[in-house]
């Protein structure tokens, strides 16, 4: 928001050193911009920003060849009363321990001379707790004296006349939006102020006709809807060059009922902005005094007396009580009381001392919007609760003053560690730290996705439809995703596309099964091709080097998971599997079908919250101190026999000595029958107490032989 | 059959004047013993493997060895018993002499052999294939270390939240402007992909009186879509709530935390700002990074770069989540973390963090 300097240094001095020339109402203007006064400009750009009203540029305006420099200020949606040039003087007064200078001028009534009395009726007085109505008479309806349209082009507003000028100059002096209707198109001058009929149409100043609803608040006649409230006024009523009589408005709205009109309307004026953040409820006389003073002056006419001040139900205001020690507790800082009261006086809070450095007082009507008083009130004991403001909100009020650059730095005196732990966090940096150790490249990629992956690739969570984005961005980010796979395969294709010969990468993140289901936290990782350069003899990616992966992570949880052949979408039949764990299923393992990469890409997705997040306690088994033997088996079976069925049976019964398998390999080619494979197995015998002999071996692994051959050979079926 | 070793020196062997197996005359127990010393000798100093090999004939080879000829002896010999144990030792000495011999002289021929090959030690060395933590992941990591070392833990929750721990509770008023800063992702049964981690910290206030001291990182969505802005991106939001919390702890504990992350030198400037949970609130700017606070077009040429949200936790907030703001305050901090990592490996646009493009991802080591 923009503010000009020479406008501020009506209400406060600037200093000497930047040159402005005053006119006769008591108005400084700059001509050029000097140089002497950039220190001076600098300064007051800090002084600004350490009281939370960021300046962020100082920009120049031109006016034919004269400039106005201006400030380019950040001014937070909580400081409404800063969005004008006397409400941001006041907190450079304070900054600058200077007396705030106030507009003077000169304000006469005259005798009604006729003419229907104007009324006002707050039919929503939730939505408008106050309007009031004056009139002024005998305009004259032209352009704006120099000096009007000058501060008011030099801020970004175009001049329109004389009358809807003032309105706006006011509006960038006092804060409060005002608006001027012709008032001999308003009905024996009668104001109703309600919600929009549903259906009910107006014709904006803009020219656009508006359909309106029941949830927007309109400036009425009798019957028909003259003005949006607080956001624009209606073409009927605009002012016209024939226009001699104004009725002026300045009025205070509910910041909600505004947000909730213009937001429907989808329209954003100067009024809005600042009723939604909240106006002066106070300012509105005030306000209507001011500009109906300088439409006199300007456009000529008289004010006439008997203005109508409408006021609803008002809350009681908000009342502080601050404490010089607790303040000091909290800034960490100390704060002399002289301080205090200089400060808050000059904000307007009026401290009263009612104690050993104590003060109380009431929030300025301009900050009530900040200071949203305790929802007990505090019930002192009267007949009357009083509306409390938080001790914290003053505070904040003198320590922005004192400024948070004069504060010591400390560090939080508190005993001993927070007690909390995150299994779950420091489980996934393990397995983090893992995967990289594996080669992968850890990749990070949106929550959201395309509605077809749930279709195209397999997912492990969410049975009925996927949680869909209420405004998505675009169709690829249309809904939530139940699995981390059709991002990184994405990723691969990329890659691929882009000239890779392999890619591994992993992602850890949130699922989103859809329904009431929690989200679910998981980890995948995708793999094809060879990575590194041939020199370094990788070795190319395949499902069963991805597998073994899984398995270690698996391993470092603790899990022994169990594996089985699965169909998923998506995934080449024959290569899909899952893995469960108690029945359950943790995740799955396949080869990518349909997919425009270069080299094959490989998928795993494991889901981590089915998984134990501590690690595994491990025990140590002291090694034998006695040599073992290693004995090799080859069986030749049918293909139908999966590694996984003659594990099982080996491992079904007992072994005197057995310490371990292990395949050592699978062959098919000459000497195998078609449709049988050569599986070799190392068993490795040790025995705790003493060194096994050859023969002693032979004796045990015999009968397990003669099973395996018995079982699954396929010598049994040759010998049929 | 038989004779002299034709190398070494086996003048010992000499010495027993055999003519023949047959007409040999049968060796004493102390000669047997000589005659292993001498064999060991021999052996241990054969130079050569054609040497060796010929040592080895002589006394193991399998027709005519001296070890053959001396056993032909036993039964010649007035004491068998004694005579046999004495040639079994003999036998095992000269055995073990001409494997351990064997042995060495492989060794040494090995080396020969990679000697004379001589590997080009500036050949590039087979790498492993290393992979890379994400740089997001990496940044985390360092800001959750230094606040571990300051006795935070680590809280995390949902990702799809409700209004009330997104905004209500946080004091964002109901048709509040203040929401406007924070352009949402809504889903359609009404609920919102958080804006901030600021839920996490709702949540462990509902659960727990102070103290409280956690870090909140996390994924965090808002509706913008832009080269510097994505509609996914990271923070980590801090929480410190106990009794006697003050502005200046708040102060410290940033300050702290900046010169860990950066460097001692790196500045750190406080400036009043306003979130509605927090008051009074404070943006917080560091030395540019880039320039060192000399001005460059990164920081508009003001020398900071702004890099955190802060302030004393609200009491509205505190009193929403069931903590006496009476008697407990506390401070809150976040910060986005893919600025901080563009900034600290210079990457240029905020997007290619997501797109995965393994010769960006693998450059980032941790």
């Amino acid at each position: 928001m923009e503010f000009l300097v020479s406008w501020l240094a009506d209400y406060v001095d600037l200093g000497p050193d930047i040159e402005l020339e005053v006119d006769s109402g008591g108005r400084h203007f700059m001509r050029t911009v000097r140089t002497e006064g950039r220190a001076e400009i600098s300064k007051l750009r800090d002084e600004l920003t350490s009281l939370g009203l960021s300046v962020e540029a100082v920009p120049i305006s031109m006016f034919g060849t004269e400039q106005e420099l201006k400030l380019d200020v950040e001014v937070t949606s909580n400081r409404p009363d800063c969005m004008n040039h006397f409400g941001l003087a006041r907190e450079i007064a304070v900054k600058r321990k200077q007396a705030l200078r106030k507009a003077v001028f000169p304000f006469t009534e005259s005798l009604p001379r006729g003419g229907p009395k104007i009324s006002v009726k707050l039919e929503d007085p939730e939505g408008c707790p106050r309007f009031t109505a004056r009139v002024i008479r005998g305009v004259r309806i032209g352009s704006s004296p120099e000096w009007l349209v000058r501060r008011l082009e030099a801020i970004g507003s175009r001049s329109i006349n004389n009358v809807v000028d003032a309105t706006n100059l006011c509006l960038w002096e006092t804060g409060q939006p005002m608006h001027a209707y012709d008032l001999e198109t308003i009905p024996e001058g009668e104001i109703r102020v309600r919600r929009a009929r549903a259906g009910e149409k107006l014709t904006t100043l803009d020219g656009k006709e508006r359909e309106l609803d029941t949830e927007v608040l309109v400036i009425a006649d009798r019957g028909r809807a003259i003005g949006l409230a607080g956001i624009m006024g209606g073409l009927d009523t605009e002012l016209t060059a024939r226009t001699s009589a104004v009725l002026l408005e300045s009025a205070h709205f509910d910041r909600r009922r505004i947000r909730i009109g213009a937001k429907r309307l989808g329209l954003h004026t100067d009024a809005s902005h600042r009723f939604e953040r909240g106006a002066d409820y106070g300012v509105c006389e005030e306000a209507s005094r001011r500009c109906a003073a300088l439409i006199a002056e300007i456009a000529g006419g008289t004010i006439e007396a008997g203005a109508v001040d409408a006021q609803g139900p008002r809350p009681e205001p908000v009342g502080w009580r601050l404490s010089g020690p607790e303040l000091e507790r909290f800034g960490g800082v100390a704060v002399p009381d002289s301080e205090i009261e200089r400060i808050l006086s000059g904000l307007g809070f009026a401290p009263r001392r009612v104690g050993e450095r104590l003060w109380e007082g009431e929030v300025p009507s301009w900050r009530e919007i900040d200071f949203e008083p305790r929802r007990a009130p505090v019930d002192d004991g009267e007949t009357r609760a009083r509306r409390e403001a938080w001790r914290q909100d003053l505070f904040e009020e003198v320590l922005r003053h004192v400024g948070f650059e004069g504060i010591p730095s400390t560090l939080p005196a508190i005993g001993g560690v927070d007690p909390g732990v995150n299994a779950e966090h420091d489980r996934r940096d393990r397995l983090r730290d893992r995967l990289v150790g594996f080669g992968y490249a850890e990749a990070i990629h949106y929550a959201f996705g395309k509605r077809s992956w749930d279709r195209e690739l397999p997912r492990l969570v969410g049975t009925g439809d996927p949680i869909a984005l209420a405004n998505p961005l675009s169709e690829l980010f249309a809904v939530m995703r139940r699995s981390l796979v059709p991002g990184l395969v994405t990723a691969g294709e990329f890659n691929s596309h882009r000239g890779a010969r392999g890619v591994k990468l992993f992602e850890s993140g949130h699922l989103f099964p859809g329904g009431d289901a929690a989200e679910v936290e998981a980890l995948a990782l995708v793999c094809g091709g060879t990575l590194g350069g041939e020199w370094d003899h990788h070795l190319e990616a395949e499902l069963l080097a991805l597998k073994g992966e899984v398995e270690a992570v698996f391993a470092d949880l603790g899990v022994v998971a169990e594996v089985a052949p699965a169909a998923f979408p998506g995934i080449i039949p024959g290569s899909g599997a899952v893995w469960t764990l108690s029945g359950v299923t943790i995740g799955y393992l396949g080869q990518v079908g349909a997919t425009d990469s270069a080299f094959p890409l490989f998928a795993a997705e494991i889901l981590l919250d089915r998984l134990p997040s501590g690690r595994e306690r491990i025990r140590i088994e002291p090694p034998s101190r006695f040599p073992g033997i290693e004995v090799d088996l080859t069986l030749k079976h049918p293909l139908a026999v999966s590694w996984g069925e003659l594990e099982m049976a080996i491992r079904a019964e007992p072994v005197p000595d057995l310490a371990s398998l292990a395949l050592k390999a699978r062959y098919q080619g000459a000497g195998v029958p078609a449709g049988a494979v050569a599986t070799t197995v190392t068993f490795q015998y040790v025995s705790a107490e003493r060194s096994l002999t050859q023969d002693e071996v032979n004796a045990r692994h015999a009968p397990v032989v003669a099973a395996l051959e018995a079982r699954f050979g396929i010598a049994r079926e040759e010998k049929r | 059959m038989g004779g002299p070793g034709s190398t070494g020196s086996t003048g010992a062997t000499g010495a027993t004047g055999r003519a023949g197996a047959n007409t040999a005359p049968v060796p004493t127990l102390e000669e047997l013993a000589l005659l292993a010393s001498e064999a060991e000798a021999a052996i241990a100093s054969s130079a050569t493997r054609a040497s060796w090999e010929a040592l080895r004939v002589s006394w193991a080879g399998a027709k005519s060895g001296r070890l053959k000829e001396l056993q032909a002896l036993i039964p010649k010999a007035a004491d068998k018993r004694a005579f046999g144990q004495a040639f079994n030792l003999l036998k095992a000495r000269v055995e073990d002499a001409l494997a351990a011999r064997d042995t060495e002289l492989s060794r040494v021929e090995a080396a020969a052999r990679v000697e004379a090959e001589r590997v080009d030690v500036t050949l590039p060395g087979r790498r492993p294939l290393v992979g890379s933590l994400h740089p997001v992941t990496l940044v985390s990591r360092e800001i959750e270390a230094v606040f571990r070392s300051l006795g935070y833990s680590i809280a995390e929750g949902p990702e799809l939240e409700d209004d009330r721990y997104n905004f209500a509770l946080l004091n964002f008023p109901e048709d509040h402007p203040a929401r406007d800063a924070q352009d949402t992702l809504f889903v359609e049964d009404g609920r919102l992909l958080r804006t901030h981690t600021s839920p996490v910290q709702i949540r462990t206030m509902l659960a727990r009186q102070p103290p409280i001291r956690v870090i909140c990182p996390g994924r965090v969505y808002r509706n913008d879509n832009d080269l510097r802005h994505s509609p996914m991106f990271h923070q980590v939001e801090g929480l410190c709530v106990a009794e006697g919390i003050t502005l200046g702890d708040l102060k410290g504990t940033l300050e702290a935390f900046i010169a860990r992350l950066f460097t001692r030198q790196t500045k750190a400037r406080f400036r009043p700002s306003y979130f509605p949970f927090t008051e009074p609130s404070a943006e917080v700017d560091i030395t540019c990074q880039i320039c060192l606070g000399n001005g460059c077009p990164t920081c508009s040429h003001t020398g900071w770069m702004e890099i955190l949200g802060s302030g004393m936790v609200d009491p509205r907030v505190l009193d929403n989540c069931g903590i006496d703001p009476d008697r407990y305050s506390g401070f809150a901090f976040g910060l986005g973390l893919d600025r901080v990592a563009m900034n600290k490996y210079g990457i240029p646009n905020i997007r290619s963090l997501f797109e995965s493009d393994e010769r960006l991802l693998r450059q980032v080591r941790g």
